[in-house]
């Protein structure tokens, strides 16, 4: 139309025009729509998932390693119910009444051990090159899918703060991901390696039976989580390492456990990869999860927005200033429990319950309460 | 750490209570219609303007739990009733109305006792309506069993029935009464201690002096810039996954915040105070049984979606709770807790810069003491909790002041309130690390917990029923044995070297590795 026409050429074209005009915003209107419909559908898709993991059910996960064996006892056990009543350990009666169902308060020695089993493995973990963190336990609920939870879905584990968009958090791994949110991080910055402790709280909805008793399945617990960001051709490595930690924390303690390499129909939508550690509750009388290390690869990357730049651009001599944009990479992430306080209450005092009643403490905790060495009935 | 719990009375436009006519009393009665003003009048009332006191629940409703704040118009005959209610001793109250009335005054409350007085009246007056009715009754009961003409059998059974129905009104009515008498009493303050001071937070009295502020050779830096030079905390990345004044603790703070509680509790244990983790999720009628008031305009209290539940502001709630309606044997007194939690604060309504950095944040770690005893021991418990803080951060080596808080600055559950207030260089200013309230008998009485005395003087007397009317309740107080993030703030700043360092004080090096220092280094 920047030519020279006839008026009545121009006349047509600037019909032409305005249908094109029309037309356009129609097609960019529906290529919104279809992309944000697009956006739905597609990050319903889970995590890929590591060639050697099992495919099949819970049943299905394969066994990677086993370490000690059921302790022999020469006497009438009791779970982990009964030991906290009789050493006035816990109260779940009176948290039924402040706050509802599995909730509870920890009592004398169940206090100072839960104080131990933090402080040791925070230590612990630390001396392997993990930074310490506490963390919000309030938290966006946008960061809360970011990571691949649904809070608001049916039978939705996470409890919502009313009149606002927060959340309660289920694990630390939600706002320790959340840490690098929208970020490019330095290729040279990698791994980042973060050991955090925080409260949890899951609603449990949905989970009912006598797998569910006592400290087993509770409303709020403390945790020591572990949480790596690295490079992608890193993760395999960084997930040993992960369990290597996990495997010794839990030797240390002289727990029996078993190893598992969940098999597919037990893997959350963000994980890779899941090896869950499975230690024995004699008082239970079953193996019960007190870990699980997840290596999510770039799921939760893509989605909390965290690159990182890597040193050597292949393109380092062009010209084009835009090349090294183009370079960045997803990080990849994983978390493992470090310490689940309530589970490894169940295990402490149900493996190294005495005839008499007593609980003797593993070695590593003494010093990290006060050195006892045993939590012996008293008359209170 | 006392909350700002002001329960606020409720100025109820109602319309013109009927006045219940006394009868003049007959041995027979003689049946004429109820005054219609009894039956609906009473009760109409425009909802006030402000947030209405405590928790009102239309019960009648189906819908969940929800507290209904808003100021809707409550129409005639749906009772607004209380869904639980406090031991109040009301007849103390008449008896001591003048006291009660300077109290409200002294402490700013908006608590109405010439409403409670009135409808506190009334309900005796209607009492005893009630009974007259019943008592009349009976008397047409009784007479029916004898033999009658059939014309007066048939007056006699009128009667019966005219004297049900009224019963059945006044019955209604009196109950309608009760509540909203409960509703209005609760909202009174407790009473306060003679010695303190009256007046705004400005007439507050120095108690104690300990220690004096440090002489720095060198420019300060406040909490926030130490923590960013040393990488102690991150509030930018916790601004954005969670919201302003949320944080996260690095490196040695996190050891720091360790070390702080496994020493207060370690300490506090060794003065025989029982060591509790407690629930952070709780139900609402607890939170407001202790004082609070989750619903309330500018409430403190996070509540949970979709139930009844709220985050505590303070473990004093959940221990407040463990024993709910209980009568605890007089031998078990006193009882005395000391217990960590982490604490959620919505801090609304507050802003400034008495708020940067850890000052004031909407999570945070805390231990707390408890304790649960005899009426006439809470003086000298109040005392002990005392001495128990200011042992503590004299160990630290703080410079603090501790205040016998005014009456402006009291709590509704307060009887006397005691704050400490330590030195912050980097903020200029003295700063709130602890408060120490004993409340008396007024979460006891909402809580419901009781003691039986030991000795009863009815021990001899053969009625059963005597020891029962002897239980008392027992007295609660609370205090703040160490709150993280302000405590963080006093080491940091006043510990702080030229050289950026940060030294640890002696006490807590055991508690965290023995480390001494918190140096700056090449991260």
């Amino acid at each position: 139309m920047k030519g020279k026409l006839e008026p009545s050429e121009r006349q047509k074209l600037i019909e032409e025009g305005k249908n094109l005009k029309e037309g356009l915003m129609t097609l960019e209107e529906d290529l919104i729509k279809l992309r944000d419909e697009l956006q739905l559908e597609a990050q319903c898709i889970p995590n890929m998932t590591h060639p050697d993991v099992p495919i099949g059910g819970e049943c299905s996960s394969k066994l990677r390693n086993m370490v000690g064996s059921r302790r022999e006892f020469d006497f009438p056990i009791k779970d982990h119910l009964q030991i906290g009543k009789e050493l006035d350990l816990f109260d779940f009666d009176a948290a039924a009444e402040v706050s509802g169902s599995k909730f509870y308060y920890l009592k004398n020695e169940a206090v100072l051990l839960e104080m131990a089993l933090v402080n040791w493995t925070l230590t612990e973990v630390m001396k392997r090159g993990f930074t310490p963190l506490t963390t919000p336990e309030i938290v966006r609920s946008s960061v809360v899918e970011k990571c691949g939870f649904q809070p608001r879905g049916e039978n939705t584990q996470v409890y919502s703060i009313e009149d606002s968009d927060q959340c309660l958090i289920g694990t630390a791994e939600i706002p320790v991901g959340g840490i690098h949110m929208d970020s490019i991080l330095s290729e040279t910055s990698l791994p980042l390696k973060y050991v955090a402790f925080s409260h949890c709280f899951r609603t449990e909805a949905g989970a009912a039976g006598t797998a569910t008793r006592g400290l087993y399945r509770v409303h709020q617990f403390s945790k020591v989580e572990m949480f790596i960001l690295c490079r992608s051709e890193d993760s395999d490595m960084y997930h040993e390492e992960l369990i290597k930690i996990e495997e010794d924390l839990f030797s240390s303690l002289g727990l029996h456990y078993k190893t598992l390499d969940m098999a597919t129909g037990d893997l959350g939508a963000p994980a890779y990869r899941k090896i869950d550690v499975e230690a024995w509750m004699p008082g239970l009388e079953r193996y019960g999860e007190i870990s699980s290390a997840s290596n999510c690869t770039d799921y939760q990357s893509r989605r909390l927005g965290i690159r990182y730049r890597p040193s050597e651009s292949p393109l380092t001599n062009s010209k084009k200033g835009k090349a090294s944009l183009a370079t960045t990479k997803f990080v990849h992430t994983l978390n493992a429990t470090a310490c689940a306080v309530p589970r490894m209450l169940v295990c402490l005092l149900e493996n190294f319950q005495q005839e008499d009643g007593s609980v003797i403490i593993p070695n590593p905790l003494r010093p990290f309460m006060g050195g006892i060495e045993l939590i012996s009935p008293k008359s209170r | 750490m006392a909350l700002q719990c002001r329960l606020s009375g409720t100025t109820i436009q109602s319309l013109k209570m009927a006045t219940i006519p006394i009868s003049s009393s007959s041995s027979r009665l003689i049946f004429r219609p109820l005054p219609q003003s009894l039956k609906l009048s009473l009760f109409s009332r425009h909802s006030p303007p402000r947030t209405p006191p405590i928790t009102l629940l239309i019960r009648a409703l189906s819908a969940p739990a929800v507290a209904a704040a808003p100021a809707t118009e409550i129409s005639d005959n749906k009772v607004v009733k209380p869904q639980w209610r406090a031991a109040i001793d009301f007849k103390w109250i008449r008896d001591n109305k003048e006291a009660v009335a300077i109290n409200i005054k002294n402490r700013n409350s908006n608590a109405n006792l010439e409403l409670v007085l009135e409808l506190y009246d009334k309900m005796l007056n209607l009492q005893k309506e009630v009974e007259r009715f019943r008592g009349e009754r009976n008397t047409v009961a009784n007479k029916m069993k004898g033999k009658l003409e059939p014309s007066e059998r048939q007056k006699l059974i009128e009667e019966g029935k005219n004297l049900k129905e009224g019963l059945m009104t006044l019955e209604e009515d009196l109950i309608k009464l009760r509540d909203e008498l409960q509703l209005e009493a609760q909202c009174i303050p407790n009473m306060t201690h003679p010695d303190v001071p009256i007046g705004g937070e400005c007439s507050s009295k120095l108690r104690n002096m300990v220690g004096s502020r440090r002489e720095f050779d060198f420019p300060i830096k406040d909490h926030l810039q130490i923590g960013k030079e040393l990488d102690l905390f991150d509030f930018d990345a916790a601004a954005e996954v969670s919201g302003s004044k949320f944080y996260y603790l690095k490196n040695e703070a996190v050891l720091l915040e360790m070390a702080l509680v496994n020493w207060t509790l370690t300490e506090v244990m060794k003065r025989g105070f029982t060591p509790l983790t407690t629930p952070e999720i709780v139900r609402s009628s607890v939170v407001e049984k202790c004082g609070f008031q989750p619903r309330g305009e500018n409430t403190q209290v996070y509540s949970i979606e979709d139930s009844d539940q709220c985050l505590i502001g303070t473990a004093e709630i959940p221990v407040g709770g463990i024993h709910m309606d209980s009568i605890l044997s007089e031998t078990s007194l006193p009882l005395k807790y000391v217990a960590f939690s982490h604490c959620f604060r919505t801090e609304a309504g507050a802003a400034g810069t008495a708020t940067r950095g850890l000052y004031r944040v909407h999570q945070f770690s805390k231990v707390e003491m408890f304790i649960l005893c005899r009426s006439e021991d809470s003086d000298m418990y109040h005392e002990e909790l005392i001495k128990i803080e200011e042992d503590l951060f004299s160990s630290l080596g703080l410079h603090y002041k501790t205040l016998d808080m005014a009456t402006g600055d009291l709590g509704a559950p307060a009887y006397r309130k005691i704050d400490v207030e330590a030195w912050m260089p980097g903020l200029e200013r003295y700063g709130e690390i602890s408060s120490a309230s004993n409340c008396t008998d007024y979460q006891s009485r909402r809580l419901g917990i009781r003691y039986r005395p030991s000795e009863s003087p009815l021990t001899n007397s053969k009625k059963g029923k005597a020891s029962l009317a002897t239980t008392k309740f027992v007295h609660t107080l609370n205090a703040t044995a160490c709150a993280v993030p302000r405590m963080l703030v006093c080491l940091l700043e006043n510990f702080q070297q030229e050289d950026g360092s940060v030294i640890i004080p002696n006490p807590l090096r055991p508690f965290m590795g023995g480390i001494e220092l918190i140096s700056p280094k090449s991260r």
